[in-house]
């Protein structure tokens, strides 16, 4: 061995270090305006979470291709991967907050995320849409930061339920979910207005996100026959389910929320054991609505097939390139401002005002069924 | 009644692939007193060898049984030689160094092998849930109250058919008694002439494979794969090994099916909220009131 010290490394850090130096001066001079946007991009939830991120990503190419947004400024897109994981939510809401730059964000994906991180926004007066969010409790906190462009569950819950007893004709329900801050809420709801239309609940258990093997709870379920099932969760854990109690014999229908509309679900739980299942999704069938065939024709040819909230991130994104532009100056306080003005934005999923709680007034709730092996629009309801 | 034996056999079939793993973690800690936490991890890569073996041949789904029994059996031989290989590599990698070291020491290797494989998974395969193409065709036999499925039946009999193998292989071959040699007394072995290393990188080998057996069944088991499933997986077998006495084979193997047994009544007559809890409850118990589990740490036997 060469007892004698390096020279090449410390020449080496002194380069690196002024090349850093050099490159974040640069970066420094070109203004930019920038929107974050934060879901899960990794782990169990990406292939959702990547709707969200190729929705905003096309409204900014879009914004920057029409021109600039405020003079003098460069639109930007600011991607934070928060892992379906509350704590890496609540960390990228304050890098965003502590960029001057970031002028709002678009997101979160999960209730359990979006929650926490918009006390952060808050109290860091930055505008926060989130697409996907469906806890009702998230717009209750008196965050004037705090908007949302889709349903929310005491609208979601009680549609099913109503969805459950009238069409599918379900007089017995067993209910399952995955104790999260959705899942659970979103059960809830189902569960008090399926009991008051008179409807039995037969039982209703939890279940651990990540877990696998649920016969032990199916088998349990069997014999009290119920003829539906509810899943208050999302698609990993609800496609295992659906698997499983089709391998149980089980022939319930099985209903869920938005969180188990995904293509995945279908690939996860084999085609044949998915069809049949019904989803509840909040807001209206993307490909029916004539407004958006511009959109769905750039989203496939950029992304491939439109995902299950990509219309909705797309809408986001817009509104708050809107509400920047109108606020014509580099201020978050007047973003937040114009947002809450109670003005209406036009966007692909048609009119959004957002109320005194930042909820949008346009709240559609349809139903979507696994046929052949794809999800298909039943109705709106 | 007939409740309770569906019960007995969702608890089985999930028991069985833990007493697969758990043979690892007794076999390894037989022979160098280490608890190889990076087991679990080659259990998961077992199961995306498997996945990957699949697509490389083309394996389709919806072929008959005799053609399905064949896919099964090409994947299994490849996933577990090439985890085998993968075994080998690790103790080569992160434990022969430290051999002689605190075992504390190739224990935190040990968990940095893990970290390894998981992300290294995650980088080539991503973050998402992977399919795994159903290979055994989905028949279910229905004896009343009672499901049962041919993949259910096809985890069952193959890991059965491997503890035995395991078993006769131990006990009564040339190679077994230098492994149990091995697992006596080092030095003493190695002045009788047998060769040390080598029987050790045979052990990780087996156990490794065994591994990959359990991961492929697994995956087909449950349709999907994700490169975090190792962690809970290995976890239980662990347990599994500690309840039936960390370094004892037949433990180990009843070790599994009773966690599995444990896992599926508790969730099924309980509560499915505290299905995890169960499995480590009785780690907890067993450490505080059996330490050497529950067929003893017959050191003799141990390999």
């Amino acid at each position: 061995m060469n007892p004698k010290p390096k020279k090449v490394p410390v020449t080496l850090v002194t380069v690196t270090f002024f090349t850093f130096f050099i490159l974040a001066g640069c970066q420094e001079k070109e203004p930019v305006i920038k929107i974050g946007v934060s879901a899960p991009f990794t782990g169990d939830q990406a292939s959702v979470g990547l709707t969200i991120l190729n929705g905003a990503q096309l409204a900014v190419a879009q914004a920057n291709e029409h021109g600039e947004v405020i003079p003098g400024y460069k639109l930007k897109l600011t991607p934070i991967d928060d892992q379906h994981n509350p704590t890496q939510a609540v960390t990228a809401a304050k890098k965003f907050v502590s960029d001057p730059a970031v002028l709002g964000v678009v997101g979160h994906l999960n209730s359990s995320c979006t929650k926490p991180a918009s006390q952060v926004y808050f109290d860091g007066r930055l505008a926060q849409i989130t697409p996907a969010s469906t806890n009702p409790g998230i717009s209750k906190q008196g965050f004037d930061t705090f908007f949302r462009i889709c349903a929310t569950d005491d609208l979601q819950g009680p549609k099913a339920a109503g969805f459950a007893f009238n069409e599918l004709g379900a007089r017995s329900v067993f209910i399952i979910d995955d104790k999260t801050t959705y899942g659970k809420g979103l059960a809830d709801e189902f569960q008090k207005v399926f009991e008051s239309m008179g409807g039995k609940v037969l039982g209703r258990q939890g279940i651990t996100q990540g877990d696998k093997d649920f016969t032990p709870l199916l088998t349990r379920v069997r014999p009290l026959a119920p003829e539906l099932i509810f899943y208050g969760g999302l698609f990993p854990e609800a496609s295992l389910l659906i698997k499983q109690s089709r391998d149980l014999n089980i022939s319930a229908s099985f209903l869920g929320g938005d969180g188990i509309y995904d293509v995945t679900l279908i690939q996860l739980a084999t085609p044949a054991a998915s069809e049949g299942v019904y989803a509840t999704m909040i807001g209206t069938d993307i490909q029916s609505l004539p407004q958006a065939r511009r959109f769905v024709e750039a989203y496939e040819k950029k992304f491939g097939p439109v995902g299950s909230y990509s219309a909705y991130s797309f809408d986001a994104a817009n509104i708050l390139i809107e509400a920047i532009r109108s606020a014509g100056a580099f201020d978050r306080e007047r973003v937040i401002s114009r947002l809450k003005s109670g003005r209406t934005f036009s966007g692909i999923l048609g009119p959004t005002e957002f109320d005194q709680d930042g909820d949008t007034k346009n709240k559609i709730i349809s139903v979507f069924r696994v046929k052949n092996g794809k999800w298909e629009h039943v109705r709106t309801i | 009644m007939e409740l309770f034996l569906q019960q007995l056999i969702n608890g089985m079939t999930i028991g069985a692939i833990y007493a697969l793993i758990a043979l690892g973690y007794t076999m390894v800690y037989g022979v160098i007193q280490l608890i190889n936490f990076a087991h679990g991890e080659v259990f998961m890569v077992g199961a995306y060898i498997g996945l990957t073996v699949i697509t490389f041949f083309g394996f389709a789904t919806g072929a008959g049984f005799p053609a399905a029994l064949f896919y099964l059996a090409v994947i299994l031989l490849i996933a577990a030689f090439l985890s085998g290989a993968l075994g080998i590599f690790i103790d080569q990698a992160a434990y022969r160094p430290i051999r002689n070291s605190p075992r504390l020491v190739a224990l935190i290797s040990a968990i940095g092998v893990s970290f390894v494989l998981q992300n290294t998974v995650m980088l080539i395969f991503g973050p998402m849930d992977k399919s795994f193409p159903e290979i055994i065709p989905p028949v279910k036999f229905i004896f009343g109250e009672v499901t049962l499925t041919l993949m259910q039946i096809v985890i069952l009999t193959v890991s059965l058919a491997f503890m035995v193998l395991l078993y006769w292989l131990v006990e009564k071959t040339q190679t077994g008694r230098a492994m149990r040699a091995v697992a006596q007394d080092h030095k003493m072995a190695r002045l009788v002439g047998i060769h040390v290393d080598g029987i050790i990188r045979f052990t990780f080998w087996i156990g490794s494979g065994m591994a990959a057996v359990g991961g492929v069944l697994f995956g087909m088991y449950y349709h999907t794969i994700n490169f975090h499933d190792g962690y809970l997986a290995g976890l239980k077998a662990f347990t599994a090994a500690v309840l039936g006495g960390i370094g004892n084979i037949p433990g180990a193997m009843a070790g599994g099916i009773l966690i599995g047994l444990a896992e599926g009544l508790g969730a099924g007559y309980i509560s499915s909220e505290w299905k995890n809890v169960f499995a480590f409850v009785i780690l907890v118990l067993i450490l505080l009131f059996k330490p050497t589990g529950l067929f003893g740490e017959r050191v003799a036997d141990r390999a």
